[in-house]
């Protein structure tokens, strides 16, 4: 069992376990009640498990990977089952079962009584597993499997209340538009493989797909950098639709109709880390192609400020969160595209700390939102509620943790994160990078956009706790506190997001020690001239990030600590109008893509109508042959007998004419 | 009758079929004891005691080949040994499923005919000469008729069982038209003899007299596999008579009238190559009209019916036709350039069995489900079982599945080895040409129209609610007897292996093929 691979295939074994126990126990009543403990059981084990697999790595073992098994194979495509384990894999292993664990502690509270309530646990426990196993998998098929089964579950649980059209849409739309990333992904491996294609023969047992022998050769060789290149960017699309970037963000907030403790866990561990995963994982393969990495950054930085201004307006508390989820990931992708102009191991290291710590705050804060809206009867709009904290006292301060953390306020977890992010921003635009300006200006968006969010992480915890004490009637009279099932979470993540930061890195280092470790992001310091980075407390930067977290938190507090969901500051009436339509983006893309997809549907239809028709005239042929044969059975045994007589007639008539010709 | 060989041949006699008379004397005793005790548990435990002694006697007794083949009139070969076991299964089966029916008024009369009707078929398997066979096949015939008769009540039970009568007796009229004719040609009785005999004269000329004996006989054996145009009894017997016998009426007599079959055209015999009706005869070209035609018709009709039993009736036809290729392909052997890898009867006697299994399966499951009040006629009445009695849809849709040929069923196994057999049969000869491969894709296509049907029944099992649902039946050795058949059905469908051997060795495929020795 100390065998870290062993470990590893055990905690990736525990949920698959977990869900086909839920999924059996679904058969009857008394089980299905029960359904919650399997994942709870064996999500905790493997969470634990996790944590002693992190100790095992802090002891500077190397990676581990585990003996290749083959999956299949077709010519020189070979497609092996190996996991690796080093530290950046057993980190995420660590993280998502500990998220999950408490994810679902918190739902056997929020879902009790609910019709799918084993499914719902079955299909959890089949997310996290296909989380695990994207984190663990070496091999890019394998990956690739593990990414569609992230696809796969998070489709059945956002679509969970089938019987809702809007929950059935938001599903189709979650899977469709991150279907759109996947074919990049899936693309990418391709083009990466085909470029490896001169470094296999029958005598090297070399194989491109397992990522521990792909970074070394792709490092070694120059010349097949330009492909890699080309493959890197499709596998950056495929990214940008799991960790819904601009412009494929647009599924998460829908994603908003699965029950709140699943759009914790897509936001906070599972679903949309497995795209920032995927270019951690793939550092040393995005550290040979500087110019993905500058649109990689980009990218991130528009899809951080962008997501930003429309969280500004929103009235969904739910809505709100979500964009902030897609603004936080803006941030992590704004990292990883400094990976290059300076050295991998740091700008890694900054995104995946972002991923780490706002795990803890965003689940957090959708498990608080959960926690209100369990209270308020179902509503979630802000405009209809105020005044909470006196009705939720444990909400509310799990809540204003989180919310603090989000907004960077000092000394927090996420005001360390993100002051990691700024400072790898700075130092690339002080490197020898060409892009240099590009990153300066990427900078101050990041500032901006750490403003935005103080401001509407603010907002929503005014209007929710703040102002007059109001209940909408969905509520009922007994609107109360959660039971413990689901606050004893809450307390836990609130002090995870208060402490995680502090303790893991400004002053100990511990986490970016740690990953440092991870052979892969050695593998890509190699062929980079990159700044290389010391880790310090740079007194300005912190300055800055307290002063547009203050800042934030300060506007909010006097424009709405007495409600007034929309309201907006004054002179600012146009931008907050643009900002609550979602700057129109839901509605340029049905204009653009959606409606002339129908018509191309349309015409599909017609052409599919014809050859159904075809179809069905050829399959009545058969019918047809039976109806016109059909009268000759009448019943009569006279007939029968005739028939029989007159075919023995037929037959010698036959043979007889035959042999005489 | 001084020669000691014919003499010891004929004492051997008694011998070879020890088996059927410890069968038949069970049902002797079951016939006389049951007029004064009709209880159904104490003769169905005797007819079981009978079967299983039968089987005891099959296993232990050492048989011989006689010393005058050409004057014996049983011959303990291979194929008899194999089509024995079958009989016996069957008939042990068969006294399962037929607990559901049974009753103190007739549980004697009823299990003491399916002895005697298993015994008919054993001895068809060994017959050796044209009166023998005729006379296992009106021992198989016989009873049926008191069969269908026994638990008859309603007019359409009445109507089934005369019609069944009437014309029964009508084929057994001209199978002995035929095989008067086989005589007056040969001068003997004796198969083996006829066979010689046949394939000596056509070497040279065809003989005119010999094909309407040939043509006779098929029109005979026709009637009992349901060969278009002898089939037309089927879907009305089939609606009208008891599950149970009508399990049995599917099967027994396909099984004895392929084999029958067989034997008359030579197709057991020790050289299968030189065959009394070899494609220069056109009776090969005969058969695969009529394959092709059973198969068609009984496919297209079944895929109008409602009635579950009358689409199981037509669906009995196509079958029918599909096991009809095997005797086209064997007939094929003569002109063979290479040895194949299937002879024909081999994949014949496969599907057989198979379709043993299948048949008998679904017709017991229908007898299980139904209930006086609530009886199972159309297809619309198995609504909902997927619900209410899921273990019986379960192995009805294993049937269902084995009867489209669907993978791991035994039917799969039976239709590959069948439609490689057309594939690989040869193509060169000048009166068949490439018809070989066009039977198989006629076989193909009916395969697929076939799926239509049997899908629809599965569908209206497992997704459509019931109006009234099915009743609560107390029949369960029936239900034993289903779920049996289906184990096997799946068993056979993922390891085919011990019947194709058996069936191999029952029909050996000749390793050298005649016409290249020639040359």
């Amino acid at each position: 069992m100390s065998n870290p691979v062993g470990l590893a295939l055990t905690i990736l074994a525990l949920p698959l376990l977990a869900s086909v126990l839920a999924y059996l126990m679904r058969g009857t009543a008394r089980t299905a009640r029960l359904a919650h403990l399997p994942l709870v059981v064996g999500c905790g084990t493997a969470a634990a498990l996790a944590l002693y697999l992190l100790t095992t790595m802090l002891d500077g073992t190397a990676e581990r990977v585990s003996e290749p098994v083959a999956w299949f194979a077709a010519g020189k495509l070979r497609a092996h089952f190996t996991v690796t384990v080093d530290a950046l894999a057993a980190i995420m292993l660590g993280m998502v079962t500990f998220i999950a664990t408490l994810i679902a502690i918190f739902s056997s509270g929020y879902m009790k009584g609910d019709a799918g309530f084993a499914r719902f646990f079955a299909v959890m426990s089949l997310f996290v597993f296909c989380m695990c196993g994207l984190v663990l998998a070496n091999n890019l098929l394998l990956l690739v499997a593990f990414w569609e089964g992230v696809g796969l579950c998070s489709y059945l649980l956002v679509g969970y209340y089938f019987d809702k059209p809007s929950a059935a849409a938001a599903a189709r739309k979650a899977f469709l538009v991150t279907r759109l990333g996947d074919v990049g992904l899936i693309l990418g491996v391709f083009v990466i493989w085909h470029a490896c294609l001169p470094g296999m023969s029958p005598d090297v047992p070399f194989n491109p797909l397992n990522l521990s022998e792909l970074f070394g050769y792709v490092v070694r060789h120059p010349e097949i950098h330009s492909q890699v290149g080309l493959g890197c960017f499709l596998l950056f699309c495929g990214a940008v639709g799991k960790s819904a970037q601009f412009p494929l963000y647009v599924w998460l907030p829908d994603a908003m109709e699965g029950p709140t403790p699943v759009s914790a866990l897509i936001h906070a561990a599972t679903m949309v880390t497995a795209g920032v995963y995927l270019l951690a994982r793939c550092a040393p393969l995005f550290a040979v192609a500087p110019g993905v990495q500058i649109a990689v950054a980009w990218i991130g930085g528009v899809t951080a400020l962008l997501a930003a201004f429309i969280a500004l307006a929103q009235t969904d508390l739910k809505r709100i969160l979500a964009y902030s989820t897609v603004s936080q990931l803006g941030f992590m992708f704004l990292a990883l595209g400094t990976s290059g102009a300076i050295s991998p191991a740091f700008a890694v290291g900054a995104a995946m700390f972002h991923l780490f710590t706002h795990a803890f705050f965003k689940a957090l804060l959708f498990l608080s939102a959960g926690s209100v809206m369990h209270a308020m009867g179902g509503v979630i709009d802000v405009r209809q509620f105020g005044g909470l904290r006196r009705v939720l006292p444990v909400t509310h301060v799990a809540f204003l943790c989180g919310a603090l953390a989000l907004a960077g306020f000092p000394l927090l977890s996420g005001f360390w994160s993100k002051d990691l992010i700024l400072e790898s921003l700075t130092e690339a635009s002080e490197s020898g990078s060409p892009y240099t300006a590009g990153y300066f200006a990427l900078f101050l968006v990041a500032c901006l956009t750490a403003l935005l969010t103080a401001f509407y992480t603010f907002r929503a915890y005014f209007l929710t706790f703040w102002g007059p004490e109001r209940i909408p009637h969905e509520a009922g009279h007994h609107a109360h506190e959660s039971p413990t099932s689901m606050t004893l979470p809450l307390l836990v993540l609130a002090a995870g997001a208060l402490a995680v930061g502090i303790v893991l890195q400004p002053f100990t280092h511990w986490f970016t020690d740690l990953l440092e470790t991870t052979p892969s992001l050695a593998i890509a310091r190699g062929p980079t001239p990159a700044r290389v980075v010391a880790h310090h407390l740079n007194w300005v930067l912190i300055g800055v990030s307290t002063v547009l977290a203050l800042g934030g938190i300060g506007l909010a507090f006097a424009l709405y600590r007495n409600g007034g969901a929309d309201k907006a500051p004054a002179g600012l009436d146009a931008v907050f109008a643009a900002s609550r339509n979602k700057l129109w983006v839901d509605e340029l893309y049905h204009a653009v893509f959606v409606k002339p997809a129908e018509v191309l549907a349309f015409l599909a239809r017609v052409f599919d109508g014809f050859l159904d028709g075809l179809a069905r005239l050829i399959s009545s042929a058969p019918r047809a042959l039976g109806a016109w044969a059909r009268p000759i059975q009448n019943g009569l045994v006279q007939f029968y007998a005739l028939s029989m007589a007159l075919g023995v007639a037929v037959f010698l008539t036959f043979v007889v004419f035959r042999i005489s010709r | 009758m001084t020669d000691p060989a014919l003499i010891s041949t004929f004492k051997g006699v008694f011998r070879l079929a020890a088996p059927e008379i410890a069968l038949i004397g069970t049902a002797c005793v079951v016939f006389l004891f049951g007029c004064l005790c009709n209880r159904r548990w104490l003769w169905f435990t005797v007819s079981l005691l009978g079967v299983v002694l039968a089987a005891v006697l099959a296993g232990t007794v050492k048989t011989e080949m006689p010393a005058v083949v050409t004057a014996a009139p049983l011959i303990p070969d291979a194929a008899a040994g194999f089509v024995r076991w079958v009989a016996l299964v069957t008939a042990f089966v068969l006294l399962f499923v037929a607990w559901g029916e049974t009753d103190r008024t007739n549980a004697a009369e009823y299990y003491a005919c399916l002895l005697v009707s298993a015994a008919g078929v054993s001895l068809v398997g060994r017959a050796n000469d044209l009166v023998t066979l005729f006379l296992s096949l009106e021992l198989l015939s016989i009873p049926t008729y008191v069969l269908l008769y026994l638990p008859a009540r309603t007019k359409l039970n009445q109507e089934a069982a005369a019609k069944y009568f009437l014309l029964s007796v009508l084929s057994s009229a001209v199978m002995l038209f035929g095989f008067s004719y086989l005589y007056g040609l040969t001068g003997s009785l004796n198969l083996a003899v006829i066979a010689d005999a046949l394939a000596k004269a056509h070497a040279d000329a065809v003989n005119p007299m010999a094909l309407v004996g040939a043509v006779l006989v098929l029109a005979a054996v026709g009637f009992r596999i349901t060969a278009v145009p002898f089939h037309f009894y089927a879907p009305d017997v089939y609606e009208g008579g008891p599950a149970g016998v009508v399990a049995q009426l599917a099967f027994l007599p396909k099984l004895a009238g392929f084999v029958a079959l067989a034997r008359v055209f030579g197709l057991f015999g020790p050289d299968p190559r030189a065959l009394p009706f070899d494609s220069s005869t056109q009776v090969p070209l005969l058969l695969w009209i009529v394959a092709v035609l059973t198969m068609t018709l009984g496919n297209v009709l079944a895929l109008l019916q409602d009635n579950v039993r009358r689409m199981l009736a037509y669906s009995g036809v196509a079958h029918g036709g599909y096991m009809l290729m095997g005797i086209v392909i064997a007939c094929s052997l003569p002109d063979a350039k290479a040895a194949p890898g299937i002879g024909g009867i081999d994949a014949l006697l496969v599907y057989l069995v198979a379709y043993g299994m299948m048949t008998v399966g679904a017709f017991a499951v229908i007898l299980y489900l139904s209930t006086p009040d609530r009886p199972v006629e159309t297809v619309d009445d198995l609504a909902g079982a997927g619900q209410s009695h899921p273990l019986s849809a379960a192995a009805l849709a294993v049937f269902l599945f084995s009867m489209i040929g669907l993978p791991l069923t035994a039917g799969f196994a039976g239709k590959l080895l069948l439609f490689v057999g057309a594939l690989t049969a040869p193509g060169d000869s000048p009166a068949m040409r490439n018809l070989y491969l066009w039977m198989a894709v006629i076989a193909a296509v009916n395969a697929a129209v076939g799926a239509y049907y049997y899908l629809r029944v599965v569908g209206v099992m497992f997704l459509r609610t019931p109006l009234r649902p099915l009743g609560r039946s107390k029949a369960v050795p029936t239900f034993l007897a289903a779920v049996a058949l289906a184990g096997g059905t799946l068993f056979f469908g993922v390891y085919p292996e011990p019947i194709r051997k058996a069936a191999q060795k029952a029909a050996p495929v000749p390793a050298v093929p005649a016409k290249a020795d020639a040359k």
